[in-house]
């Protein structure tokens, strides 16, 4: 049968080249460990701070202690003056620092407003922002406390104080990652992501080295001269594997991990079996259109790696040009991020990412339309260098 | 053979590195693939990375209201969140069920509560709560419904303050509201861009991972047209170690002397990212990280045996060493493994120094721990790619003399 013999001739390529290895297994291996680790704390701690206390005064030291205190904030270093912190700060010693100036305590005492003053470097702006979000709580405590004394001696009790100093309070409720993890926040689309970029490797390499070699026509014999059977039987064997990888991946985020899975494993299973294919016929779709394997594998890569920025995660399709929120529904990755989304992380039926699965299914016919110009290319393309 | 004087070979030797690179250079220049990495990549993914982040910040994240309280407070609450660059109310819900169903249909990302008993626990003089639930797929709709509702809530808590206090003056009203006051500063990127904050360090990664990829493809095509499929041709002039490291590493230099301008000049000015660093500090810092690189590319070229392999080899290379490079995730919550690891590839140090210097306006001396590093690892992958250049050399010529052995065998006969 000529597809069996098409599957067995791939199982052979697949074999004798360590290059497949790398990219289908050891490549997408190292990227699981590597994201899960490098981010393992979930949060950044006890990220380095400097301060500047002229004032030294027990106030100011306990200001200072409250600080350092902050889950995410710790106080490395203490600075003489502003210009010696921001110096440290161009340095890289501190991500941010405090600045109390002379006489904040007296000044205070004396109801005359002296004025605290926070640095953050928002060149790195993760670490920035959240070491701001702590030192702006940190001032607004300052405030409170020193407003708070006035209200003691005036004889109000406990409650009344904080009903007066802070009317209006916000509860924040942050659905289904309430700890703000960032390792369940980009490893669940990175992910899946990388293992993405690399089947589009994989997929146009695997065919455009037939072209390159001269044995696209041997492929296209044993497969009875037609391009499905020859891409069914090619592509079945790297479908296991990556689908194999990606089941590896789901255990290993939800069951081993633990990371939110609130619509169970199963959508999710199935949402990664529609990413596996949608991405290699994307792949097929590459190589047709480009069916020289070095510009062949430029789109691919061009695309994979594109599909970081354009998925939306760390920076919202909704913000970003028009032009480019339309061209984002062309990356598999963003519609995965939206099932995802919808289904692990949030635990909301189906239906509503039926758009996303909708798509996921159309990239997976897009072969179709090109099948006839890939075959033109397997039979008369001659190998560009 | 004839045997040359040391002061010969050395003049031999120069002349011959300048044939190597001109070679390379004639190399790259016909090679349209080489092209592609080294002139078209450079030229265009700033362009296209700077496009995608060019709004820099989110604006107006969908959000709905369930509003049980119903009163001029709730009301005034609601439309000061609404004025905030940050929030958009988009929809007011009946409860929590048709807003939770907005949140489904992804036309809003947060849902603000405000209970029944808000306005009249203000009224008795108690602390009062308003629910934000925020959607947690991207941090940023959080950060925006959390900064919007924080800062709307610090500013109508000093208003109702205010009211209570009964004071006459104005200086009064300042001291109730803030006693203490305080002063925030974002240093170096005060709007708190995504643009910003990411594509100093793309641009720097941008100049490795091409180098990586067209050093990588030159290697595979020579490896390719050689006979015996070895790195160095079999040719006079590729003699010496020496000779080919420096030829090569010159012509590629020489090519990334311009793109470098251009991607970290030229790029950040139309966009206008910030750029307070001075071109001279800038330059000087950067002379080591092409060496590095370039040196590098050419290490890890030798793992490239076909001319499109470097593509499969490193381009998913790129994601992770973003990460190392303490950017997006900060290098304090790094664990060590990964810290020394990173120590490994140009990428870390150019980045971080780029940053400082050219974002932050870093002197030389404050980058001096990232510079040094920088000049090191140029020395070792220089000493690695002449350790890997001799090895091919080596086997080069192991495989004349093995067909030179068998010829001879053959004409025996």
């Amino acid at each position: 049968m000529a597809l069996w013999d098409v599957l067995k001739r791939e199982c052979h390529r697949l074999i004798s080249r360590p290059l497949y290895i790398y990219c289908m297994v050891l490549g997408p291996l190292f990227c699981y460990i590597f994201f899960t680790t490098i981010m393992s704390s979930g949060m950044p701690v006890n990220m380095p701070v400097g301060l500047v206390d002229q004032d030294l005064t027990s106030t100011s030291r306990q200001i200072a202690r409250n600080l350092d205190a902050f889950e995410q904030t710790a106080i490395v270093a203490h600075y003489p003056t502003v210009n010696d912190a921001s110096t440290a700060m161009q340095q890289g010693k501190i991500y941010g620092f405090y600045y109390i100036p002379e006489g904040t305590s007296a000044k205070a005492q004396a109801q005359r407003r002296p004025t605290l003053s926070f640095y953050t470097n928002n060149s790195y702006l993760v670490a920035g922002s959240l070491l701001f979000k702590d030192m702006k709580m940190m001032s607004e405590l300052a405030s409170g406390a020193a407003a708070r004394q006035v209200l003691y001696a005036k004889g109000a009790t406990e409650n009344q104080a904080i009903a007066y100093l802070q009317p209006v309070t916000i509860d924040t409720r942050l659905l289904n990652n309430p700890w703000i993890n960032y390792s369940i926040y980009l490893n669940n689309t990175f992910v899946p992501g990388i293992l993405m970029l690399l089947i589009f490797i994989v997929t146009v390499y695997s065919i455009g080295v037939e072209i390159k070699e001269g044995t696209a026509r041997e492929w296209l014999k044993t497969g009875n001269r037609s391009i499905y059977l020859a891409l069914a039987g090619k592509l079945f064997p790297q479908t296991i594997i990556f689908f194999l990888m990606g089941i590896l991946y789901n255990v290993y985020l939800y069951g081993f991990l633990h990371f939110p899975c609130n619509s169970g494993i199963i959508p999710m299973l199935f949402a990664t079996f529609c990413f596996v294919l949608a991405s290699q016929c994307v792949g097929v779709v590459m190589i047709s259109a480009l069916p020289s394997l070095r510009l062949g594998l430029s789109f691919a890569s061009l695309w994979g790696v594109l599909s970081f920025s354009m998925c939306g995660l760390s920076f919202p399709a909704m913000a970003m040009h028009p032009l480019l929120q339309g061209l984002s529904v062309l990356f598999p990755l963003r519609h995965y991020f939206l099932i995802y989304a919808n289904q692990a992380l949030n635990g909301y039926s189906m239906l509503y990412a039926w758009s996303n699965y909708m798509a996921l299914f159309i990239f997976m016919l897009l072969p179709l339309l090109l099948a006839s110009r890939l075959k033109k290319a397997l039979i008369y393309y001659k190998y560009i260098p | 053979m004839k045997h040359l004087t040391f002061k010969q070979e050395v003049i031999q030797g120069i002349y011959d590195l300048f044939y190597i690179w001109k070679q390379e250079f004639r190399m790259t220049f016909r090679d349209q693939g080489v092209l592609i990495f080294f002139i078209l990549v450079p030229l265009g993914y700033p362009l296209i990375y700077s496009f995608i982040y060019t709004n820099e910040t989110i604006r107006d994240v969908p959000a709905v209201v369930v509003d049980h309280s119903r009163t001029s407070l709730s009301r005034k609450y609601l439309r000061m969140v609404d004025a905030t660059p940050e929030v958009k109310i988009v929809s007011y819900c009946t409860d929590m069920e048709a807003a939770k169903l907005k949140m489904k249909e992804r036309e809003a990302y947060g849902i603000i509560y405000i209970p029944n008993d808000f306005d009249d626990n203000i009224a008795k003089g108690q602390q009062s709560h308003i629910n934000l639930f925020c959607d947690m797929s991207s941090l940023l709709y959080y950060r925006s419904l959390m900064t919007a509702n924080s800062n709307v809530s610090l500013a109508m808590n000093a208003d109702i303050k205010i009211q209570r206090s009964g004071n006459t003056t104005k200086r009064q009203d300042e001291l109730t509201t803030y006693p203490i006051e305080y002063k925030d500063v974002t240093l170096f990127n005060p709007q708190n861009g995504f643009a910003a904050f990411l594509i100093p360090a793309v641009l720097m990664l941008i100049i490795q991972q091409t180098l990586l990829l067209g050093v990588g493809l030159s290697a595979g095509t020579s490896r390719e047209k050689n006979r015996f499929k070895d790195l160095v041709p079999i040719n006079r002039h590729y003699n010496g170690t020496l000779r080919i490291v420096m030829g090569k590493g010159l012509s590629y230099f020489m090519i990334y002397s311009l793109v470098a301008v251009y991607i970290l000049g030229l790029v950040p000015h139309i966009f206008k990212f910030l750029q307070v660093g001075n071109p001279g500090t800038l330059s000087l810092f950067i002379l080591p990280y092409l060496a590095a690189c370039i040196f590098f590319a050419m290490t890890m070229s030798i793992f490239v045996r076909n001319r499109e392999n470097s593509m499969p080899l490193f381009i998913f290379t790129s994601v992770p060493l973003l990460f190392l490079s303490g950017v997006s995730w900060p290098s304090s919550a790094i664990p060590e493994f990964w810290k020394y690891f990173s120590c490994l590839f140009p990428s870390t140090f150019g980045i971080n120094g780029y940053i400082r210097i050219n974002s932050m306006g870093a002197s030389l001396r404050d980058v001096a721990f990232e510079y040094h590093a920088l000049w090191i690892q140029a020395a070792c992958y220089f000493i690695t790619t002449c350790l890997v250049y001799r090895w091919q050399i080596i086997q080069s010529r192991r495989h004349i003399i093995a067909k030179y052995k068998e010829y001879k065998a053959k004409t025996a006969f």
